[in-house]
């Protein structure tokens, strides 16, 4: 062997590239063979494959691959808010007021269906309270790939997007507000509790606005080709992006801002001809895939009871608010209770919200985290399922035929 | 009481009906959501009626009863303020137009309906390409054998109707060349085209037995003619009309239809016998094809002239019609527009080079039609 040393020593290294190509690969199959013979979101088999592969179980994706591939989970999740956001008109809120009576109703109800819930299982105020702001959010990137998966268009898709993109701000903002009420309790001065929250809410907005105003005024110079639109988008996420981490400030706040302020200042509808190519696809399918490596249950038969409660009072605290205003916001109950469904998902947010708690108030994380990864492992896999489920009942869904009305 | 009983109505009173488009406000396309409208609709007090179409896609309004243009338009208005306001709170656009410019008709979802299910089945790829919007019109006629004359007569007509209504200029993502491309999907349906020359309300009937016995046909709703008798109604039903992008011409194009059937009726200067339909399918493309500027043969005098001149003495000879139907104001629309030679596909096909974009076009055929822009 040693004549040719042109020739790999044997057996030769299996580097994390060929990894990650293995978890691709294997997360494109098990998404198909999900769809074909389950008939259901593919995203199951991309969050099956990733946890499969992951730490808690095989470990060939290790913590150390993980987090060289962050950035391609950032850019992933930063293309899915900046669509969501520019999928959300915010116009329909003045044109239809209920629907912002509901959003709040929804996201503070939830809050407070599971901070009570948290409380009686003993856990601290502020630790119950975190468990709350995190389940104020549904996961943009399961109803934004779960939308376009099944073509879905409709009354309960246009509001699930909507309610989503809103409670996802609301959670950010609402943790952001934690944050300050956690410097307050560790004796901080009162300026860096009223200022940091300030400077996190207008920084990331300012950036927003300037960034979405650069983008248009792009757009308008460069025309409505739409393989280049999607260049310039993409190029001007990962500037969000990096803008945003250099300043610390909110990165999914700023993205999602940026994609509604992009629709809402595209007065010559510059935008309409948006089109993502199915190649960003790859970088959804890795996002799911690494979510899913990301998953932890550890200790789950202890923390089950919390998980199941926790999964309990969100969908009662979502579903009281949106049922309750389905008359006047001019949706029957039906389609109310649909929507319901679909604003189920948790998934890459709440496990970044959670991982923020951990490193910025990691006593108060210990109280909750085994307890919310397993809520967040079952809402990560059966909020897909709930989606699907909403959007084919509305009979909203392209790829089957209207259901009896 | 057989359908084929032509039931007496009030003589030159008109019903209208326009079939409107569904849209999303994101891309322009069209969107699911005829059910959820019309229940919102439903909720609030409106005039008219509103009803579901063959696809989701769709809505179909209707006025009720009309001896007068202004309480039609009136009518037309409140309606369109209505839909309007319920597609606000639903984030839907509506718009008129005869044809989507751009819609995926294999994405299209058929309406949730017996019929509109059997019709898919027949029918197929057409039955979703059917995705086209159009106004109809409804003339009221006093007997049956009134409505064959005046539905014969009114033929010699039809160009006018099909090419100041055309806006159908775009399909499939393609500019057609056609002022109205809608009509040329409507062709393709086995029994389109111009009713039997059947002067008399019996040998209508006659016709209509046969077609019946050789199982050609069901119901009189397997017809897709240009002009067809209703006669539950005791009206004509003029259907060639794109829907327009306004309520205000739609309104005018039914008065325009009115008046002329006045003078049709009390003048009667179309002999009707079998040489009315020599140039009738020729007539008829030039209007879908180049609009105003179209050419028609006219089929006493064989005289060939543009289709905007022959509007506009029209007109002339309307005049004291629309005195006694107060219809001045609309029939002098009528003749602005054929003089300028303006349609609603010329707008469009205006719009289309400013922006270059069929969602754009959309969006402010939408503007349009909730009587902005």
């Amino acid at each position: 062997m040693s004549d040719l040393p042109f020739l790999p020593a044997w057996p030769p290294a299996i580097g994390p590239l060929a990894w990650v190509a293995v978890l691709l690969l294997a997360a494109i199959l098990a998404g198909e063979a999900v769809r074909r013979w389950l008939n259901t979101s593919r995203v199951l088999g991309y969050l099956a494959v990733g946890c499969l592969l992951g730490p808690q179980l095989v470990g060939v994706i290790d913590h150390a691959t993980l987090a060289q591939l962050r950035i391609v989970a950032d850019i992933a999740f930063g293309l899915l808010l900046f669509e969501l956001g520019q999928r959300v008109d915010l116009t329909w809120l003045r044109r239809n007021p209920w629907l912002l009576v509901t959003s709040l109703l929804e996201a503070l109800l939830s809050f407070f269906a599971v901070f009570l819930l948290m409380s009686l299982f003993g856990v601290r105020p502020i630790a119950a309270a975190a468990a709350g702001v995190i389940a104020m959010a549904t996961s943009a990137a399961v109803v934004i790939t779960g939308v376009k998966d099944l073509r879905a268009q409709g009354q309960v898709t246009e509001r699930v997007l909507l309610f989503t993109a809103l409670n996802t701000a609301y959670a950010v903002v609402g943790l952001t507000l934690m944050f300050g009420w956690l410097h307050f309790e560790e004796a901080s001065p009162i300026a860096t509790m009223l200022l940091h929250p300030l400077y996190l809410l207008t920084g990331s907005l300012l950036l927003a606005a300037v960034l979405a105003w650069a983008l248009i005024r792009l757009l308008r110079a460069f025309g409505r080709r739409a393989p280049f639109q999607f260049a310039m988008t993409l190029a001007m996420v990962l500037l969000t992006v990096a803008i945003a981490g250099m300043f610390k400030l909110l990165v999914p706040l700023t993205l999602l801002a940026l994609g509604v302020l992009a629709r809402l200042l595209d007065r010559d509808r510059h935008f309409v001809s948006l089109r993502f190519p199915e190649t960003a696809m790859l970088f959804v399918v890795l996002l799911f895939a690494l979510t899913g490596a990301n998953l932890e249950f550890a200790g789950w038969a202890a923390a089950l009871p919390l998980a199941v409660g926790f999964s309990g009072a969100r969908f009662v605290g979502k579903w009281l608010p949106v049922l309750l205003l389905a008359r006047p916001s001019s949706i029957t109950m039906r389609k109310a209770s649909l929507i319901n469904f679909g604003l189920m998902p948790m998934s890459a947010l709440a496990l970044a919200m959670l991982g923020e708690l951990t490193r910025q108030a990691p006593a108060v994380a210990r109280e909750i985290a085994t307890g919310m990864h397993l809520a967040i492992t079952i809402l990560a896999f059966i909020g897909p399922l709930m989606l699907h489920y909403g959007l084919r009942a509305a009979g909203e869904s392209s790829d089957n035929a209207p259901v009896e009305q | 009481m057989s359908e084929l009983d032509f039931k007496a109505s009030a003589p030159l009173t008109i019903g209208i009906e326009l079939e409107l488009q569904i849209l999303s406000r994101h891309d322009g396309d069209l969107t699911l959501g005829a059910n959820d409208l019309l229940r919102a609709i439903e909720r609030e007090a409106h005039p008219g009626d509103v009803k579901p179409e063959i696809t989701e896609s769709m809505l179909e309004i209707s006025t009720g009863v009309h001896t007068r243009y202004a309480t039609a338009l009136e009518e037309l208005l409140g309606m369109r303020d209505a839909v309007v306001a319920a597609a606000d709170r639903l984030n839907l656009l509506i718009a008129g137009g005869g044809a989507h410019p751009f819609q995926r008709w294999s994405e299209r979802q058929i309406f949730d309906k017996p019929r509109f299910r059997q019709v898919s089945t027949l029918y197929g790829y057409l039955a979703k390409q059917f995705t086209i919007f159009g106004q109809h019109v409804h003339i009221g006629c006093a007997d049956g054998d009134t409505a064959m004359q005046l539905l014969h007569a009114m033929s010699r007509y039809i160009p006018h109707f099909i090419a100041l209504a055309a806006s159908s200029p775009y399909h499939q993502g393609v500019d057609t060349a056609f002022d109205s491309s809608r009509l040329n999907s409507v062709y393709a349906f086995p029994l389109s085209g111009r009713a039997p020359l059947a002067d008399r309300w019996d040998r209508f009937v006659a016709y209509f037995e046969k077609m019946r016995a050789a199982r050609v046909i069901e119901s009189m709703k397997d017809f897709y003619w240009d002009i067809r008798p209703k006669p539950e109604f005791g009206t004509i039903e003029i259907r060639v009309f794109d829907t327009p992008l306004t309520v205000e011409k739609a309104a005018a194009l039914a008065a325009y239809a009115q008046t002329l059937a006045r003078l049709l009726l009390s003048e009667r200067p179309v002999d009707v016998r079998d040489d009315l339909y020599l140039a009738y399918t020729y007539n008829r493309f030039q209007a879908c094809r180049f609009g105003l500027d179209g050419v028609l043969i006219d089929p006493n005098s064989h005289e060939h002239r543009p289709i905007h001149a022959d509007i506009l003495s029209t007109c002339e000879r309307l005049e004291p019609h629309a005195q006694a139907l107060d219809s001045t104001a609309a029939i002098a629309r009528i003749a602005q527009w054929a003089a300028a030679r303006a349609n609603d596909a010329r707008w469009m096909r205006g719009q289309y080079a400013a922006s270059e974009s069929l969602s754009d076009l959309m969006w402010k055929q939408s503007q349009r039609w909730r009587g902005r822009g």
